[in-house]
């Protein structure tokens, strides 16, 4: 097992790589780049143009652009100088070493371009906001897709079954932007307005989530502030688990299907087994196999959120953060996120598989 | 088509209390996308206590469907069970059972065992834990019992160290011992009654053998029933006390093994007996019985068997033949050959299949 995933994990190294180079082709292949954003702008001269160019590196050829970005070359060396950190060694290695900061390979990712600050600060403020309305919507989704298919599964072509399924095929048609404003609109504005249209919290009371002076309001208002949040998660949660429950239930009771139908079950019920057991010890176990692999792969969202999702309801989370990086053209921003994604893909994956080994006991690494 | 209801055939001469099954007008039928398919039509037998009965037929005959009614293990709907249909064992007709008082009888006094028996076994359980939890069901006995019982039922079936078997997962085990631990499932709670379907068709040759010898010896040395289904006449020679073969949802005849095997009196077996291939016939073509088995949605009106019957005449296009004594004792046949004034004709199909069998004598051998 630790063989298997020494090796896999060696294995995603390269994989890495690899996303760093496409990563980078494919927004330097993306009309614009960062001075766009001034293209619009009468005020701006052209010295000033050049003198951001030459701040940010945009006028060196693009394999010194790439290797400054992740941290290969030290932005302020000359000639072969740029090779070597401000420690004097290799500019590569660790910042405690190379003293070198300003890259993926140093762990912030550079700068944002945007507010000056490196990237990893913005994306880890970021994350918090969602991994609290992914990992709600996430558990929830699962537990109910679960429950749903299964049910379903059971009582194939019920009307229980049928309601599913035209739930199904509606949620997974209904365009999350679409059933976010109509939420908005049933819930928080010309309908009932009960609900909070957007933000993570109410800005009239407390601080800016995130900000020092919220973590001193949370910790002497702690139940408020939990319900404040709760509050402003109820229609978010709503439009990210109607797309998402629609789809994976439909996983579910496919494979709870398959399972029911499989020999072993007929040879539990064969046993005197009570219809209980049958269904949730024998069949529920095997059609739970390929369900938790595929819960495995969602993990990532974990991270990524929702972009349409956080864009509609101003959530302050890793998607807003992409959306407005785009607005502004912070490249920084935007490769970092992509980078982090593809991290967390490549783990996600790995750890499927793994889960997959310990709940199947055919499966040996 | 309820003419089989008028015989419930008693091969053997015992008294009511030996009477463990007595399966009366059976109809099973399914519905499907392009029809109902009649896959039982009204099938008869009986099994005394300890007794061991064959079923013998082609795929789609209805034996497996058969054996699925009686433990009621169908999916109602698609399947049906015909009104009229009873199914008595030990005194209670099982297809009149509440589903709560049937799931007491499955698994405890009828048994079952399936053809493959890697698919049959639950592959994220150990064999132990499956075993175990059927002895848990039905004899409420603790777990540390139950377990000790599942050691000594695998020790039963000849499966060498049990105790570490017992905790290894169906995949860890070879084909044939997949199948001895299906056999000491369906034994851990002496069932009264064993219904194995097709038990051996999934393994080796050589495993088999073996599979029966410890059928037998085990339904000997318990006393239970056995029914034993199975296309392989090889089987049924080996195995059983008394047969019925099936033809297309029917009952087609029924009698001792030996008096089927040796003389049989419907011209389907007759044809099922000489397709057999023997060493003496190599070189030879293989014989086989011509035509196809018909359609469920298109059955013969009369005698189902009777578009492939080279022996067939006008009264077997005008009506279906009864499951009816033949003019031997103890026999039945369902068959227009038995009735009067068709003496020279069965005469003569008896002769003919005398000179078609006249190089093969391995099933005398086996009998």
């Amino acid at each position: 097992m630790m063989k298997f995933v020494t090796r896999r994990v060696l294995q995603a190294i390269p994989v890495l790589l690899g996303v760093t180079v496409v990563v980078y082709a494919i927004l330097l292949a993306a009309p614009g780049g960062p001075e766009a954003k001034f293209a619009q702008n009468p005020r701006i001269t052209q010295a000033q143009k050049d003198s951001f160019r030459k701040a940010w590196g945009l006028d060196q050829p693009i394999p010194i652009q790439y290797g400054r970005w992740m941290g290969i070359l030290n932005p302020s060396g000359e000639g072969l100088g740029v090779l070597i950190g401000p420690a004097g060694l290799p500019n590569f290695l660790p910042t405690p070493l190379s003293g070198a900061t300003n890259g993926v390979l140093h762990g912030d990712f550079g700068y944002s371009i945007d507010s000056g600050e490196p990237v990893s600060n913005r994306i880890i403020r970021a994350a918090l906001p969602t991994f609290i309305l992914a990992g709600t919507a996430l558990v929830l989704w699962i537990v109910v897709a679960i429950v749903l298919g299964v049910y379903a599964a059971i009582h194939r072509y019920s009307l229980f079954d049928q309601g599913a399924t035209v739930f199904a095929y509606v949620g997974y048609a209904m365009p999350t932007f679409w059933l976010g404003i109509m939420l908005i609109f049933a819930f928080s504005g010309p309908g009932l307005n009960i609900l909070p249209a957007g933000g993570m919290t109410e800005t009239r009371i407390s601080p800016p989530f995130g900000s020092p002076e919220y973590w001193v309001y949370f910790g002497s208002n702690t139940p408020q502030a939990l319900g404040d949040i709760a509050k402003h998660l109820v229609l978010p949660v709503i439009t990210l688990v109607v797309v998402n429950i629609a789809g994976d239930s439909r996983f579910v009771r496919a494979s709870m299907l398959e399972s029911l139908g499989q020999d072993y079950v007929r040879t539990a019920r064969a046993k005197g087994l009570p219809a209980r057991t049958v269904n949730f010890k024998h069949a529920l176990r095997n059609a739970l196999l390929p369900v938790v692999t595929n819960i495995g792969l969602e993990i990532p969202f974990l991270f990524t959120g929702a972009i349409v999702t956080e864009t509609i309801f101003s959530w302050p989370g890793i998607g807003k953060l992409t959306i407005d990086a785009t607005r502004d053209f912070d490249y920084p921003i935007l490769m970092g996120v992509l980078l982090v994604t593809s991290v967390m893909v490549v783990l996600a994956n790995l750890l499927a598989d793994i889960l997959y080994g310990v709940i199947d006991p055919r499966i040996k690494y | 088509m309820t003419a089989a209801a008028a015989t419930t055939g008693a091969s053997t001469p015992h008294s009511d209390g030996d009477r463990l099954l007595d399966v009366r007008n059976m109809q099973t039928r399914f519905h499907v996308m392009d029809g109902v398919v009649p896959a039982v039509d009204g099938v008869s037998f009986t099994l005394d206590r300890g007794r061991t009965l064959g079923i013998v037929g082609e795929s789609g005959s209805g034996k497996s469907v058969t054996a699925l009614t009686i433990m009621r293990l169908l999916d109602i709907p698609p399947a049906e069970i015909g009104a009229g249909s009873e199914a008595w064992f030990d005194g209670r007709d099982l297809l009149a059972l509440s589903e709560s008082e049937m799931r007491k009888v499955r698994g405890k006094d009828i048994a079952m065992i399936f053809q493959e028996p890697l698919t049959s076994l639950n592959p994220v359980f150990t064999v132990g834990a499956q075993i175990a939890e059927q002895v848990q069901t039905h004899l409420h006995v603790r777990a540390r019992e139950a377990w000790s019982r599942v050691v000594e039922m695998l020790r039963l079936v000849g499966i060498p160290s049990p105790e570490r078997r017992a905790k290894q997962y169906p995949h860890e085990l070879s084909g044939g011992m997949r199948q001895r631990v299906m056999i000491a499932m369906a034994l851990s709670c002496e069932p009264k009654l064993l219904i194995a379907d097709e038990p051996t068709t999934a393994l080796d040759v050589t495993v088999q053998a073996q599979i029966l010898e410890l059928l037998k010896t085990i339904q000997q040395r318990t006393g239970s029933a056995l029914i034993m289904i199975t296309h392989d006449l090889g089987v049924i020679a080996e195995t059983v006390d008394d047969v019925i073969v099936m033809y297309a949802g029917q009952v087609v005849e029924q009698g001792s093994v030996a008096d089927v095997l040796l003389e049989p009196r419907m011209p389907y077996t007759m044809g099922l007996i000489e397709s057999i291939p023997t060493v003496e016939k190599r070189g030879g073509r293989l014989s086989a019985i011509s035509g196809v088995v018909p359609s469920p949605f298109h059955l013969p009106p009369a005698c189902r068997f009777e578009p492939r019957c080279p022996y067939a005449w006008d009264t077997c296009r005008d009506r279906m033949p009864d499951l009816s004594v033949t003019r031997d004792a103890e026999r039945h046949a369902r068959c227009h050959l038995h009735v009067a004034g068709a003496a020279s004709r069965l005469e003569a199909a008896v002769s003919q299949h005398r000179q078609n069998m006249r190089v093969g004598r391995q099933l005398t051998d086996s009998v």
